[in-house]
């Protein structure tokens, strides 16, 4: 569906991306998961056409994809992380605009239109000036604008970002619904819940380039697959590390005056046994806190650094 | 073709729906013109009244007969010329019966021809109206233009020139003289009324406003980021400019006939020819329009290219004499010609003296050129909103 290869785009000194290859499968949900000035946009706006790149290429549907290229651009419907809409315009007014540039007429326009709408639940502000939605009704729009012609392959950038929860929560939905009618998904985010719960597969992008790549599961086994329990409280810490160390499933036990950092494996079945040995050696416990590995843990292994500033 | 009509099609509608087009375009521009013209009114209401200049000239001299000639030459109001002795000519000033009394002195001509200082006396009447300080300005006018051909003979003397040759050089040179009269010699409005002047002055100032609503809509489309969306759709990006450019090119030529039109009619002006007239504004809109191109290419922001915009405004607009006529000789005179917005007040200024198609080559011929220029220039100029 599409192909990114060594694209590079530079901006005087700074290599924004530097790099980049992927390419999404059909039907396929692909994220973009990184902090901001990771490249996300630049490489967005490089494979929407909207510019060159410094070098490398993109296909879409098989078609050479580039500023002036047309028909690539036919397969695929963008929507922008910075609102893309008129505020003189009505909801319907801007779908209607979009939809005609996208070669769409007449009836089938009306109801592709009125379908959207729909979905995007502005069925019943469609008449007014889009100056004066909330902004969640005007990221709705922005996504409506995008998905209007059915493209074979949707690119959402950032598309929740300053969005109250319950319209991020309908955002998501949505995105969920058109990937299992089958559109390929290109979404780029820096929300690590988000690639989590959308993304077939997930890009970790940062300083320009793709920094690892594959389903959650995969990411998650390159910080080692293991799990942390804390345990803080009174009493012999010293004697409950030295008892916990023994313990098959405990790798490391780090004691940090009142609290001890345990790496396990698989906490969920180690949690019993390390909470009954920490006790036995006269630790008297306060909390005991389990910590999965997510893609925040993965940024932070690949990376040094936290995923959100 | 059809999302080039989509695009100009909407971008029309917007600017209609919020009317600052009205406002930029139309509103002010007529207000303007009201308000001018009732300053313009005021020094027109003046009756000019017919005046008697008794004059006594060096019999013989055909210079200082060309001098006194010019002021029959004056339509604005009758001059009647006695010629009289040289004592008379002040003595009846003093009696009243003339309001100005000229006195060429012998050897006029002469010391012309050769260069010299010629002086001639006048004589105004007591409380001297503006009618004797026309008659006085036009031989004033004459006398700077025989002075220039005394330059003409000293310089030729020095570089051998026979000086017999350089007499008739100085003859010649006055004779031929062009008809002196008030209004003539601005660079901007060589035949129209003030009014006239000023109501193409005024479409000429705004239309550079006017044109501004369509191209710079490129740097509010960046700014808005609609400009993303549109570079993803399934079209040239060359059509987004050439759809701008459109809507200017439309809001220019609607807004210019509308003031030419209200304008013509509130002011009793007649700009002659419709078919020459169409010409003018389809050709000025279109240098208008490069403009604004030049400024999209360079503006970062919405707010710098309106700033730019009004500069250039001013900046043109008041040296094509939208404001007052002005005025220039020589280079500076040359620069100003070049001028689109003067191109087209004096284009006006022909066909309202009569001129048709055939006659407004010159004016026609700079606002193209202009228009080419200004194309070619914003495609060298490198794009400041390319990176969006
Ligand atoms: N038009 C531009 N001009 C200069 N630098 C830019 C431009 N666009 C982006 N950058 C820089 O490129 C880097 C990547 O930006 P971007 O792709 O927007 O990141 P992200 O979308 O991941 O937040 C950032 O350092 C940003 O400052
Ligand atoms: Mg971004």
């Amino acid at each position: 569906m599409l192909v990114a290869s060594d694209l590079v785009r530079r901006y005087g000194d700074l290599t924004a991306v530097d790099g980049v290859s992927f390419h999404i499968d059909p039907g396929e949900t692909y994220g973009l998961l990184g902090p901001n000035g990771a490249g996300k946009t630049t490489t967005i706006s490089i494979i929407a056409g909207l510019i060159p790149a410094h070098s490398g290429t993109v296909t879409v549907a098989g078609q050479p994809m580039g500023p002036r290229e047309v028909d690539a651009k036919r397969s695929i419907g963008l929507v922008p992380q910075d609102l893309a809409i008129y505020p003189e315009l009505s909801a319907r007014e801007n779908l209607a605009f979009f939809g005609r540039l996208q070669g769409m007429r007449g009836k089938p326009l009306t109801r592709r239109i009125d379908e959207v709408l729909d979905l995007i639940a502005l069925s019943d502000r469609a008449k007014d000036a889009t100056k004066e939605f909330s902004g969640g009704m005007k990221r709705r729009l922005n996504i409506g604008i995008g998905l209007l012609h059915a493209p074979t392959l949707l690119i959402l950038d950032e598309p929740t970002v300053g969005v109250d929860p319950q319209s991020r929560n309908a955002i998501l939905e949505s995105v969920e619904a058109l990937s299992g009618g089958g559109m390929a998904v290109l979404y780029t985010t820096h929300y690590m819940e988000e690639a989590e719960r959308l993304c077939d597969r997930i890009a970790i992008i940062d300083s320009g380039r793709i920094q690892a790549e594959g389903t959650r599961g995969e990411l998650i086994t390159l910080t080692g697959g293991l799990d942390y329990i804390r345990l803080t409280g009174e009493g012999q810490i010293e004697a409950a590390a030295t008892a916990l160390r023994g313990l098959d499933a405990v790798v490391q036990v780090v004691a940090d005056r009142r609290l001890l950092t345990l790496t396990v494996r698989d906490a969920p079945a180690a949690v019993a046994g390390v909470v009954t040995t920490a006790t036995a050696a006269g630790m008297t416990l306060g909390e005991v806190e389990i910590v999965r590995p997510d893609l925040e843990s993965v940024f932070l292994h690949l990376t040094g650094k936290a995923l959100r500033d | 073709m059809r999302q080039l009509w989509t695009m100009t099609a909407s971008d029309l509608r917007q600017r209609v729906r919020d009317r600052s087009v009205f406002i930029f375009g139309l509103v002010v521009p007529l207000a303007l013109m009201f308000v001018f013209n009732l300053t313009i009114g005021s020094t027109n209401d003046v009756a000019l009244t017919p005046i008697t200049v008794s004059v006594s000239v060096p019999a013989g001299d055909q210079l200082a007969a060309t001098l006194v000639a010019a002021l029959g030459q004056v339509d604005a109001f009758p001059i009647t010329v006695d010629e009289v002795s040289a004592d008379e000519a002040g003595a009846r000033v003093r009696a009243g019966k003339a309001q100005l009394a000229v006195v060429v002195p012998d050897g006029f001509g002469e010391a012309v021809r050769q260069g010299r200082p010629a002086v001639v006396d006048v004589t105004e009447g007591n409380g001297s109206k503006i009618e004797t300080q026309i008659a006085l300005s036009v031989m004033q006018g004459v006398l700077d233009h025989l002075s220039a051909s005394a330059v003409v003979v000293n310089a030729g003397v020095r570089s051998g020139v026979a000086q017999a040759r350089l007499g008739a050089l100085a003859e010649q040179a006055a004779t031929v003289m062009p008809t002196v009269n008030l209004t003539e010699g601005k660079a901007s409005s060589e035949q129209l009324s003030p009014s006239g002047a000023l109501v193409a002055g005024q479409a000429g100032l705004f239309l550079l406003f006017t044109v501004g609503f369509g191209v710079l809509g490129l740097v509010a489309e960046r700014e808005q980021g609609t400009m993303a969306r549109l570079r993803s759709m399934p079209m040239r990006p060359g059509l987004i400019v050439a759809a701008k450019g459109l809507v200017s090119y439309i809001l220019g030529v609607v807004a210019t006939t509308v003031l030419l039109t209200v304008g013509s009619r509130f002011f009793d002006v007649s700009f002659g020819s419709p078919a020459a007239v169409a010409v003018l504004v389809l050709c000025a809109v279109a240098a208008a329009t490069s403009l604004m191109f030049i400024i999209a290419r360079v503006a970062r922001t919405a707010e710098q290219a309106n700033v730019a915009q009004s500069i250039l405004a001013l900046v043109l607009g008041v040296a094509g004499g939208a404001f007052f006529p002005l005025g220039a000789t020589g280079l500076a005179g040359r620069v100003l010609d070049l001028n689109p917005i003067a191109a087209f007040t004096r284009g006006l200024g022909i066909t309202s003296g009569g001129g048709g198609l055939a006659d407004i080559g010159a004016p026609v011929a700079i606002m193209l050129g202009f228009a080419v220029f200004g194309l070619a220039v914003s495609r060298l100029v490198p794009d400041r909103g390319r990176d969006l």
